[in-house]
């Protein structure tokens, strides 16, 4: 009986117990018993650093610390203004370009279109007169060329990402950004070499003057039928030199800050530096457009100029009226016979050293 | 492919071919016949030619005022030129590697960069003035716009090629240096070999004659 009596406590108990364990087993967390794969432990917990990460990235504020790397900006643990400034460049600067440029040479297609060549009234007369000696027209060309490769580089460099990695793919246009930035790198020394020499030989000339602001007013002459008065430079060519000359010195420092990272510059004056020069490149390779019309096929007689250094007098008379009448009162205007004699289009002493030197080359 | 021929038997023959024609270039000018001078010298020959081959590095005063923008273009264009080839640190370790043996010091990375700038901008000057002076123009041939335009495509290639970061563009400046090694020898761009010979030979005939020039 005692025996019988023990039995049953002992089978209460244990069914206690486990009633007790079961409760137990049901209140713990899973993990405690699983065996759980670490890798999936790693993706459905959170990086226990995330948070402060977020916190540091996303505050306004550059959070200073203190490093032994002692160069400018090493104590800045991160630059908030950095990201700004990419989706800036990346966007908005990139669209704005291709805005700025398209709009300008459809302006000139436009109004080519609607006003046609200007021509030279009563048409040219062959007889010449002397404007640009071979130093002024190797300059010239040396600064055109050279900022005409810059942009082209540049441009590279501005809408690759927009324009050219859609149509190269991305390891074509890495090398075409490499060459692009390492030739633009070179080249643009060459161009500040440039423009300061344009700036010292042509200074004098491009000094605005009574009645150039009557040409400006007339439009220049391209609006309308009436006639324009202007010196051997008019206001519209001063106009352009200038701003070659002032927004080229602008880039020039801009791209000098950016050349040379090593003086010390931070990085917010670099990042300022480039929107500036991106500008600056932007808004001259804009006006450039309409320079190479009205040279090229825009007005008559004009690219003669810079090819042999002589224009037409009735060219002259038309754009640079007071310009002309000093070469008619001095007696400096050379026949059409005697151009084509310098130029080496008529049957003159030069034509017959030019075959000479033929003949022995042969 | 076009790699390994590039490097390889491409290579080989642009040498061959530049070697081979500077050779036979330059032994026929100093070999051809001449007339035997047989007047009574009035001065030493060696001399002469000596003095000549200095004394024309620098431009007669009397057109000096004319040109001036060849003799400073000139002048950028060579040098640069020459410190480039010479004292490039890629240029210096290849021939160290393949001709020479011994190697010399290279000049740093930023007188690379104004070197070449200086030759760029010569070379740049010299063509444009070739092209829009009517004299110059008219005495120009085509081999002389193809030396230019080749001397300055492979300096170009070659600044390209400078960081070495892509096989391409070591490959580009390759190709365009073996073109102009087989265009070399046949072409105004021998004058780097000649112009020694050219005013030695002119000085020591005045020299004889006892002509100050």
């Amino acid at each position: 009986m005692k025996t019988q009596t023990l039995c049953i406590k002992y089978e209460t108990m244990m069914k206690f117990i486990t009633a007790l364990l079961i409760i137990l087993f049901i209140s713990l967390p899973q993990s405690s018993f699983a065996e759980v794969d670490p890798l999936q432990q790693g993706i459905s917990n959170k990086n226990p650093g995330s948070d402060l990460w977020r916190a540091v990235r996303q505050r306004t504020v550059q959070i200073q610390g203190v490093s032994q790397v002692k160069t400018v900006d090493s104590n800045i643990l991160i630059n908030p203004q950095a990201d700004k400034w990419t989706r800036f460049r990346i966007n908005e600067l990139t669209n704005f370009g291709l805005i700025l440029l398209g709009s300008v040479l459809a302006l000139i297609l436009v109004f080519f279109l609607l006003r046609g060549k200007v021509n030279i009234d009563g048409g040219l007369s062959g007889n010449m007169v002397f404007r640009f000696n071979d130093y002024e027209r190797v300059l010239h060309w040396v600064l055109a060329l050279v900022f005409l490769f810059l942009a082209l580089t540049g441009l590279t460099l501005l809408f690759g990402r927009t324009l050219l990695i859609p149509v190269f793919g991305h390891e074509v246009f890495s090398l075409l950004a490499s060459s692009s930035k390492e030739a633009h790198n070179l080249f643009g020394p060459i161009f500040i070499v440039s423009l300061l020499l344009m700036l010292i030989r042509f200074v004098k000339k491009n000094i605005y003057a009574k009645g150039d602001l009557t040409w400006l007013l007339k439009g220049g002459g391209m609006v309308g039928k009436s006639h324009v008065t202007g010196g051997f430079f008019n206001m519209g060519e001063k106009s352009w030199y200038w701003l070659v000359i002032l927004v080229g010195l602008g880039i020039s420092v801009t791209g000098l800050i950016l050349l040379f990272p090593n003086f010390g510059q931070g990085r917010i004056l670099m990042e300022l530096s480039h929107i500036l020069h991106v500008i600056g490149a932007l808004a001259l390779i804009a006006v450039s457009f309409g320079h190479m019309y009205l040279g090229s096929v825009g007005t008559e007689g004009t690219n003669e100029s810079m090819k042999s250094g002589y224009v037409d007098i009735k060219w002259a008379e038309a754009h640079h009226d007071r310009w002309a009448k000093h070469c008619h009162d001095n007696d400096l205007i050379v026949s059409a016979d005697e151009f084509a004699k310098l130029k080496g289009t008529s049957n003159s002493p030069l034509n017959s050293v030019s075959s000479s030197v033929a003949e022995l080359n042969k | 492919m076009i790699n390994d021929f590039i490097d390889g038997p491409l290579w080989t023959f642009s040498l061959i071919v530049f070697c081979v024609g500077v050779v036979w270039k330059l032994t026929v000018i100093l070999f051809s016949k001449r007339q035997v001078d047989l007047s009574v010298p009035r001065n030493s020959s060696f001399n002469g030619a000596v003095k000549t081959i200095f004394s024309r590095f620098v431009a007669d005063k009397g057109t000096a005022p004319q040109i001036k923008l060849q003799i400073v273009a000139g002048y950028m264009f060579h040098l640069g030129l020459f410190a480039l080839l010479l004292f490039a640190a890629p240029h210096i370790n290849f021939l160290d590697e393949h001709f020479l043996g011994f190697s010399w010091s290279a000049m740093p990375h930023w007188a690379f960069i104004v070197a070449s700038e200086i030759a760029f901008l010569g070379l740049l000057m010299l063509w444009l003035h070739r092209v829009l002076n009517h004299v110059s123009r008219l005495i120009s041939t085509a081999d002389d716009h193809i030396a230019s335009i080749l001397t300055f495509v492979v300096m170009f290639t070659g600044c390209l090629a400078l960081l070495e970061s892509f096989n391409e563009l070591r490959l580009i400046h390759r190709f365009s240096v073996e073109l102009l090694l087989i265009y070399f020898p046949f072409s105004s761009l021998m004058h780097a070999f000649t112009f020694i010979p050219s005013r030695a030979f002119t000085g020591a005939w005045f020299g004889r004659r006892g002509i100050s020039s």
